[in-house]
């Protein structure tokens, strides 16, 4: 049963942990937030594509404007390289860079920048002395027209033919740099072999400017194919196209992914329909279960009711069994007094008896006879009384006789009268007897002045028969104790108990004498403690808790009421009862310990 | 596209409080930018870095050896020595500005700053170290483990020691120079002669390769466009090549890298060969062999007092 219900509640927590991680599983599947990358990463292409296209147009520019400065041909490669890499970074963290055509496409673009940056290098190279030059030979014409203005001396026409000549090589040139063409190259070289010849020519100070101008328009030659032939090839390189295949690969891409991200939508709403119904399920069966709860308990509280009659019920009998039982142990408490009193009046008679045996033996055996036969012997002689008492033999003996007859009845007399009052003091005895019983018979309780060593003496008393009877030798063993105000009968009925108690408690030890030892004394001045201590046969220590117990007795005759009156009356008095015993054989002490009330005028 | 607005407002505002009256020229040479906003504590750690001699194998150089900002951000000599005590092949070109040239070295063979460290930190002239060396060394002493902590969530990496020294080097304009002065609309600050020798710049043509916010450092360009400068010096070495040992193309024999002419008057000598000790003589040869022209005597005056103006200042000192 505990099995199969732990084996239950394993695979309840199994099923729960399995639907928690398909739904989570399902969640991250459908929820991924890819939309936004794609357009980020689309976003990052795009820039690229506008910068390189920016490039492009810096490159034109470059081509043929006068600015100089080539920063914007640098800056756009390095804006690409940090947006390139930022994508990267991105597709490497969505693991897209994993199949190959992703890692060919990437490396196409990659392979297409590198080139083109070789390319525009090279152009920067080229272009930036190619300007150089086609700004500077204006100049450089001048340089030597000028000179020609200024030489006087010399063939006129030739000198026209030479500054036509010249001239025409700078038009050439110029046009060369618009329509590069191998008919213009070819006009160019006409040109320069025409300045080589003119420049034999000319005096020495033309050398120099023509040497420059010919150097100069030999590298227009060289180097104006060279970007042409370099701006063709950069404008081949297909990074926009390369660019847009990443684009294409990213859409295709994000549709599979929409794809896939629908089909786990469909799960996630399957899964959640199922778990839906079975919420559904669960609520309808705890609907019932608590439906079912409720009427389990409703029974369960009708029979508590009823139980809780019943134990009243039970708790009533109880109490009037033991208020029956109360009183049935009032009453034989009572008659064990009265036996005890009989018991003891009876003991005290016995001595009345053999006192009144003894005055009516002593009477019937008097001296008082004696006195008899005296007057006899003197009623013999009337007329000669004197002579007789002087003369007759017999008659001088009578004085005598009559002298001791005397004596022998005063003392007679003295010991019936001793005998008397032994008599008195016994009837006086019953009487006492009598009438403690009758003082401490009725329930009535009251607080008066009273000697505790003439209470216990009292208890003493009334038990005496009995323990003159076991031979208990009784040490007493009293402190100074002050009247003290106390309720009489609740006291004495404790003592005669514990008396009694420990009486019985010795009745079967013969090895020894028997000897009960009480004991009176007052505690820290403010507590009496009187102890009567026995060495019968002791408590074992599995009763020790239980002597108080109502009902509880080791005799047979025994109905378990007198300790518990006993430790009653103790607490009714504020005091309590407590006892010791070292285990069985070994005796044991009862010990009360009450408030000690003194006399107010004592106090 | 909104990025690039942001930037341009606050931009053309901080120009105008500038100038204040006066507008920047529109010229083809642009002023230094604002020093880039960074860590400071990635930049602390990379001025630390950088005045470090054990990133080089034997403790003997830091970068700092060669790159001295009180010398134009270079030393004084034709080639530096390196840790082997060998001098370098190559003249050692200034650590000021360098974030502005669009690849670094003479031939160009890297992109970024990061990769220049690399580079030299391996390189068997230079610092002939090792990175797992130098990642070892910076571990072992607390003060650095700690500096990287506090700048880097990764701690002493390769990549951390390269991008703080690459942080800090990006912090080192030669700013308020004359001539940026000058554009920035202060057009008083130069005398008519240095303004004569920039129209003499612009007008021979050395604008057409230096030019741009660095004055140079955007492009490659052949050392001899209009004559054979390798055959007119001898003893052709293999530094000469120049980019041909990054491309192995032989267009690219003998192109470099154009320096840029920020602070070219105190960081003789010049060229990659070290081979012109005064700016005079650069001048004549850049004349000679780029240009294919021949200036007069006053012109090339003017023009060196213009590139004198390209002097700039570092911590509020002029170079």
């Amino acid at each position: 049963m505990k099995m199969s219900r732990r084996r239950s509640l394993a695979l309840l927590g199994a099923v729960a942990l399995l639907l928690a991680s398909t739904l989570l599983f399902l969640y991250l599947k459908s929820n991924s937030n890819q939309t936004s990358t794609y357009a980020e990463s689309r976003d990052l292409i795009g820039r690229i594509k506008q910068l390189n296209a920016q490039w492009e147009t810096e490159i034109l520019k470059a081509r043929i404007t006068t600015n100089r400065n080539y920063d914007p041909l640098v800056a756009p490669l390095t804006e690409m390289t940090q947006l390139w890499e930022r994508f990267d970074t991105m597709e490497s963290n969505h693991g897209r860079n994993d199949s190959p055509t992703w890692r060919t496409s990437h490396d196409a673009v990659l392979a297409a920048i590198q080139e083109k940056t070789r390319l525009v290098e090279q152009f920067k190279s080229h272009n930036a002395v190619l300007r150089n030059s086609l700004a500077f030979l204006p100049t450089a014409e001048d340089d030597i027209q000028e000179q020609l203005a200024r030489l006087v001396d010399g063939d006129k026409l030739q000198l026209q033919n030479i500054a036509t000549d010249t001239y025409d090589l700078l038009l050439s040139s110029l046009e060369f740099s618009q329509v590069t063409s191998d008919e213009k190259a070819a006009d160019i070289l006409l040109g320069l072999n025409k300045m080589a010849v003119n420049k034999l020519r000319l005096p020495e100070p033309f050398h120099s400017p023509i040497d420059i101008l010919s150097n100069h328009i030999s590298l227009i030659m060289r180097e104006q194919p060279v970007v042409n032939r370099l701006l063709e090839n950069i404008e081949a390189i297909p990074v926009a196209e390369r660019l847009d295949d990443i684009t294409r690969l990213l859409n295709i891409d994000q549709q599979q992914a929409d794809a896939v991200d629908q089909r786990y939508h469909f799960y996630l709403l399957v899964l959640s329909v199922l778990l839906v119904l079975l919420l559904v399920f669960l609520a309808v069966h705890l609907m019932r279960s608590f439906t079912i709860i409720n009427r389990v308990n409703k029974a369960l509280k009708t029979a508590n009711d009823d139980l809780e009659l019943r134990v009243e019920e039970r708790t009533q009998e109880l109490k009037d069994t033991q208020s029956e039982l109360l009183d049935s142990a009032r009453q034989a408490g009572m008659a064990e007094i009265a036996t005890n009193v009989l018991h003891n009046v009876g003991n005290v008679l016995n001595s009345v008896n053999t006192s009144a045996d003894l005055v009516s033996r002593k009477l019937r055996a008097s001296k008082t006879q004696g006195l008899g036969k005296a007057m006899q012997l003197i009623n013999e002689h009337p007329g000669d009384l004197g002579e007789f008492l002087t003369q007759d033999a017999k008659g001088k003996l009578l004085p005598g006789y009559l002298n001791q007859l005397v004596e022998a009845i005063a003392l007679e007399q003295q010991g019936m009268t001793d005998e008397l009052a032994q008599l008195s003091k016994s009837v006086d005895h019953i009487k006492d007897i009598v009438a403690t019983q009758q003082s401490y018979a009725g329930a009535n309780s009251l607080m008066e002045p009273l000697h505790i060593s003439e209470l216990l003496e009292d208890a003493l008393r009334m038990n005496a028969g009995a323990l003159n009877r076991h031979h208990v030798t009784v040490v007493k063993e009293y402190g100074e104790v002050p009247q003290v105000m106390g309720d009489k009968h609740r006291l004495l009925l404790i003592l005669i108990n514990l008396i009694s108690n420990a009486k019985y408690a010795m009745s079967d030890l013969s090895s020894r004498p028997r000897q009960m030892t009480l004991g009176v004394k007052i505690i820290d001045g403010t507590t009496l403690q009187v102890s009567v201590k026995d060495d019968g046969e002791g408590i074992a220590a599995e009763n020790m808790t239980r002597i108080f117990a109502h009902g509880f007795t080791t005799r047979k005759e025994g109905h378990g009421f007198g300790l518990h009156s006993c430790a009653l009356a103790a607490i009714e008095m504020n005091g309590h009862l407590t006892a010791h015993s070292d285990g069985p054989g070994k005796g044991a002490q009862f010990t009360l310990q009450i408030p000690l009330h003194r006399l107010p005028e004592e106090a | 596209m909104s990025s690039s607005l942001h930037c341009l407002i606050p931009a053309s505002m901080l120009a105008l409080s500038l100038s204040a009256g006066a507008a920047p020229l529109n010229e083809p040479l642009e002023p230094l930018p604002p020093v880039p906003q960074q860590d400071p504590l990635r930049v602390e750690l990379g001025r630390q870095l950088f005045n470090e001699p054990r990133l080089s194998i034997n403790n003997t150089l830091s970068c700092a050896s060669c790159h001295q900002l009180q010398n134009g951000g270079a030393d004084n000599r034709a080639f530096s020595i390196g840790f082997n005590g060998q001098p370098v092949p190559i003249n050692t070109p200034s650590v000021f500005n360098a974030s502005l040239n669009f690849r670094q070295f003479w031939n160009g063979r890297t992109d970024t700053l990061e990769s220049q460290v690399h580079e030299v930190v391996k390189s068997p002239s230079e610092m002939g170290s090792n990175w797992a060396h130098v990642v070892e060394v910076l571990s072992a002493d607390p003060k650095y483990r700690r500096a990287f902590a506090d700048a880097y969530p990764d701690g002493v990496t390769v990549n951390t020691v390269q991008n703080a020294l690459a942080s800090y080097e990006r912090t080192l304009l030669s700013s308020n120079s004359r001539f940026d002065q000058y554009l920035l609309g202060d057009t008083d600050i130069l005398t008519t002669e240095e303004k004569y020798g920039y129209q003499r710049f612009k007008d021979y043509g050395c604008i057409a390769c230096h030019q741009g916010v660095n004055i140079g450092g955007n492009m490659f360009q052949k050392l001899g466009v209009m004559g054979d400068y390798f055959k007119d010096r001898g003893h052709p070495v293999e530094s000469d090549l120049g980019r041909y040992l990054v491309t192995r193309d032989d267009e690219d024999r003998n192109v470099f890298k154009v320096p840029s002419l920020r602070n070219v008057a105190v960081t003789a000598p010049y060229f990659h060969d070290a081979s012109a000790s005064t700016l005079e003589e650069a001048v004549d040869v850049m004349f000679k062999y780029q240009l294919g022209r021949i200036p007069s005597v006053e012109d090339k005056t003017l023009i060196v007092q213009f590139l004198k103006t390209l002097t700039g200042e570092w911590e509020g000192k002029p170079l």
